[in-house]
């Protein structure tokens, strides 16, 4: 019987997975991975309910249940990245980070020597022969978060709810009365949430008030608190009052001066061209058209990649340098690589 | 799925609010909501009825109203009963309660070992106490184990120190205090029979509402007030009264005073029969704490080779609640601090349950819980091939 190690978060996807396995036969070992669990201000962080939620999903199914703890190699891995890449006036993902460092493979390398045929995961994909395919749910496709997933790492993992959509998950965590069914949908970066990145930033990351200045005019329009705290292209959490919207359209990490403009169509942050670099292939393409993403659930863009230069068919906004340009030959997700500028 | 049995088993956690409690409560948040710090004569009428709460609850302890300090529930108590340490040092035990031991940490403190029954040993506390002692502070049941303290014969040891004191001339005042929550119903808490000079209860453990408790002192206790205010409690503790729950609480500190004696025999014979089930029904069950010297109510018993976590999970699936003080993620992955102070080994405090019967446990509950328990042991049992 195949030994399959579940990573278990404690949400509805994950207990799903571990349940559509258990069905299928599969010799199932729940795990939660302990990545973090120190509270912010302001914000309790829920590990020890999700871990409880995990197990008792577990008991259950009647499968075996284990924590392992990698919040070590978490912090170093994937936190470390994210702070260094913000004080870089960059906009990192830590999500992609954290499934190429920590999901797909300290996990994967853990349950191997624990005695894994198999992981799974509950993300929104699938696989064939270790190459990475977009999910049959379209709104919930989750590859833009695998790509830098290695084609090994993918031979050895089932994504059981590839072929589904959301609601028919929902669906199924009911139906077999799971106690997760009806738990609320985590968002954004796992352990910080959202609305968290700001106040997890100040904790680490010392930060000084500075100008917010019209990039046109060079009149300063108002002052920020922290130049980390602003991405390309963003509108919102300007405190410049009145008239048209500013958008920023570029930071200066050493001045600490953030530029906004109010012309949505300026050459700042619509971009044609993107330079790449860690480039990284699940499957190589075979032709040099491929589709790009630029960030999450963004619609594909037709574009052509020249070495670490991709040329889009037309014009995107707000690519933000850290985040990641994701490849696709139609519903094969490629790989990609991380935005320069 | 047919409707099933629900049974609760975990009374040292919380008990539910006696409907007697409930109904005094009922007129003071709306009709008589008035502080009772007020000069007209509603406001008057309820400061009347707090003092007569006062003087109630006083009287089922035996101690004179004014020396009653009304706190919200016991870990405030607990943190202002510590104050008493002036500028001396705690005695206290590795079994103690989170809310003593890091109150105690506030200040110069020894802890003492206890037996594997989680017993304390009289001797252990005349060796430590030294002349810079001031404050011994030692629960009256423990909350895990049920294991009931010798606080009669500490309180002797006590007076003899203090005697001792007295004769050679050092001032320094030694005081008792004991955390006597979880032994409302169950124990006589009659205060000179305890022989302690600072005492704890809390509504929350004896069917009253949560976050009530109250902090009796010995006229002569030095308390250092730790919230600040209007001077309400004689000005140890500031705050308006919280009325209805005062209230509430003296009823039910009545109805336990009331009921003392019948109460402990039922839940002992109920608890004496849920352990011979459980022992007949598990051969590697092993009972933990003091045989004798126990809570009525309390059962604390180990399957070792068993997560005890996956326990609750089960058993809450067939509607039987239990606690567990091990290894649990609710108690953020770490092992009870009690059963690591009586030396239970790792697997047998992550095999550990604690159940704990009340008012409304009865023999139906009895058998359900047992047989439920006793499945989810064999289930477990034939998963792991234990």
């Amino acid at each position: 019987m195949t030994k399959v190690f579940v990573g278990m978060s404690g949400g509805v996807d994950s207990s799903v997975t571990a349940s559509l396995l258990v069905e299928h036969g599969y010799d199932v070992v729940g795990v939660y991975m302990k990545n973090w669990s120190q509270d912010l201000p302001g914000m309790k962080c829920p590990w020890a309910e999700d871990l409880a939620d995990a197990k008792r999903v577990a008991v259950q199914l009647g499968i075996d249940f284990r924590v392992f703890d990698f919040e070590n190699k978490y912090r170093e891995k994937v936190v470390q990245y994210m702070i260094d890449e913000y004080r870089a006036g960059r906009t990192p993902n830590p999500d992609i980070m954290c499934n190429q460092e920590v999901k797909f493979k300290l996990f994967l390398d853990t349950a191997l020597e624990q005695g894994a045929d198999m992981i799974a995961t509950g993300h929104y994909a699938r696989t064939r022969d270790g190459e990475l395919l977009r999910a049959h749910d379209e709104n919930k496709d989750q590859t833009y978060f695998l790509y830098r997933v290695t084609s090994d790492a993918l031979r050895q993992t089932i994504f059981p709810l590839g072929d589904y959509t959301k609601d028919e998950v929902r669906e199924m965590a009911s139906k077999r009365k799971l106690f997760t069914a009806t738990k609320k949908e985590s968002m954004g970066v796992c352990f910080v949430g959202q609305v968290g990145m700001r106040e997890f930033l100040s904790q680490y990351v010392e930060t000084k008030p500075g100008n917010i200045v019209d990039k046109q005019s060079g009149d300063i329009v108002g002052r920020h608190d922290g130049a980390i705290f602003y991405t390309l292209g963003q509108r919102h959490g300007l405190d410049v009052g009145g008239g048209l919207p500013y958008y920023v359209v570029g930071k200066d990490m050493d001045a600490n001066v953030v530029y906004v403009s109010r012309d949505l169509n300026s050459q700042e942050i619509w971009r044609d061209k993107i330079e790449l670099e860690s480039i990284h292939w699940i499957s190589k393409p075979v032709v040099d058209k491929v589709q790009v993403r630029t960030r999450h659930r963004a619609p594909l863009v037709e574009a052509t990649l020249d070495a670490t230069t991709l040329h889009l068919a037309r014009s995107e906004r707000a690519v933000t340098p850290g985040q990641s340009a994701v490849l696709y030959d139609g519903e094969r997700c490629l790989g990609g690589g991380i935005v320069l500028h | 799925m047919t409707q099933q049995q629900s049974v609760y088993l975990d009374y040292a956690a919380a008990t539910p609010v006696d409907e007697r409690v409930l109904a005094a409560m009922q007129p003071y948040f709306c009709d008589r909501f008035y502080n009772p710090s007020s000069p007209y004569a509603p406001s008057v009428q309820v400061r009347r009825d707090v003092e007569d709460a006062r003087h109630r609850i006083a009287q089922t302890i035996g101690v004179k109203p004014a020396d009653v300090i009304l706190t919200a529930g016991a870990t405030e108590s607990i943190n202002l009963a510590m104050t008493a340490v002036g500028d001396g040092e705690i005695i206290t035990s590795t079994i103690e309660h989170p809310a003593v031991l890091e109150s105690a940490k506030q200040y110069s403190h020894t802890l003492i070992d206890v037996s594997s029954t989680g017993l304390i040993d009289v001797d252990d506390i005349v060796r430590t106490i030294t002349p810079n002692t001031q404050l011994v502070s030692i629960g009256l049941a423990n909350n895990e184990l049920g294991t009931i303290q010798p606080v009669r014969r500490i309180a002797d040891a006590i007076q003899r120190e203090r005697d001792r004191r007295s004769q050679v001339g050092e001032s320094r005042p030694l005081w008792l205090h004991t955390d006597a929550s979880q032994g409302v119903g169950q124990l006589d808490m009659t205060v000179s029979r305890l022989g302690v000079d600072l005492l704890t209860l809390n509504s929350a453990k004896c069917y009253g509402p949560k976050q009530v408790g109250l902090l009796w002192r010995a006229p002569g206790v030095q308390l250092r007030p730790i919230i600040h205010g209007g001077g309400q409690e004689a000005g140890v503790r500031s705050g308006t009264e919280n009325v209805p729950g005062v209230i509430g609480f003296a009823t039910a500190l009545e109805i336990a005073a009331r009921t003392r004696n019948s109460e402990t025999k039922r839940l002992q014979e109920l608890r004496d029969t849920l352990q011979r089930h459980i022992e007949s029904g598990i051969d590697i069950a092993e009972i933990n704490g003091h045989q004798k010297k126990r809570l009525a109510g309390h059962l604390h018993v180990s399957v070792p080779g068993i997560d005890a976590e996956r326990f609750v999970f089960m058993l809450e699936s067939v509607g039987v609640y239990v606690a567990t003080g091990s290894a649990c993620a609710a108690n953020h992955g770490t092992r009870s601090h009690v059963l690591e102070a009586v030396g239970m080994s790792a697997q047998q405090a992550d095999g550990s349950l604690r159940l704990t019967l009340g008012r409304h446990t009865d023999d139906a509950a009895i058998e359900y819980a047992a047989e439920q328990i006793i499945i989810a042991v064999q289930s477990e049992r034939d998963r792991i091939g234990l």
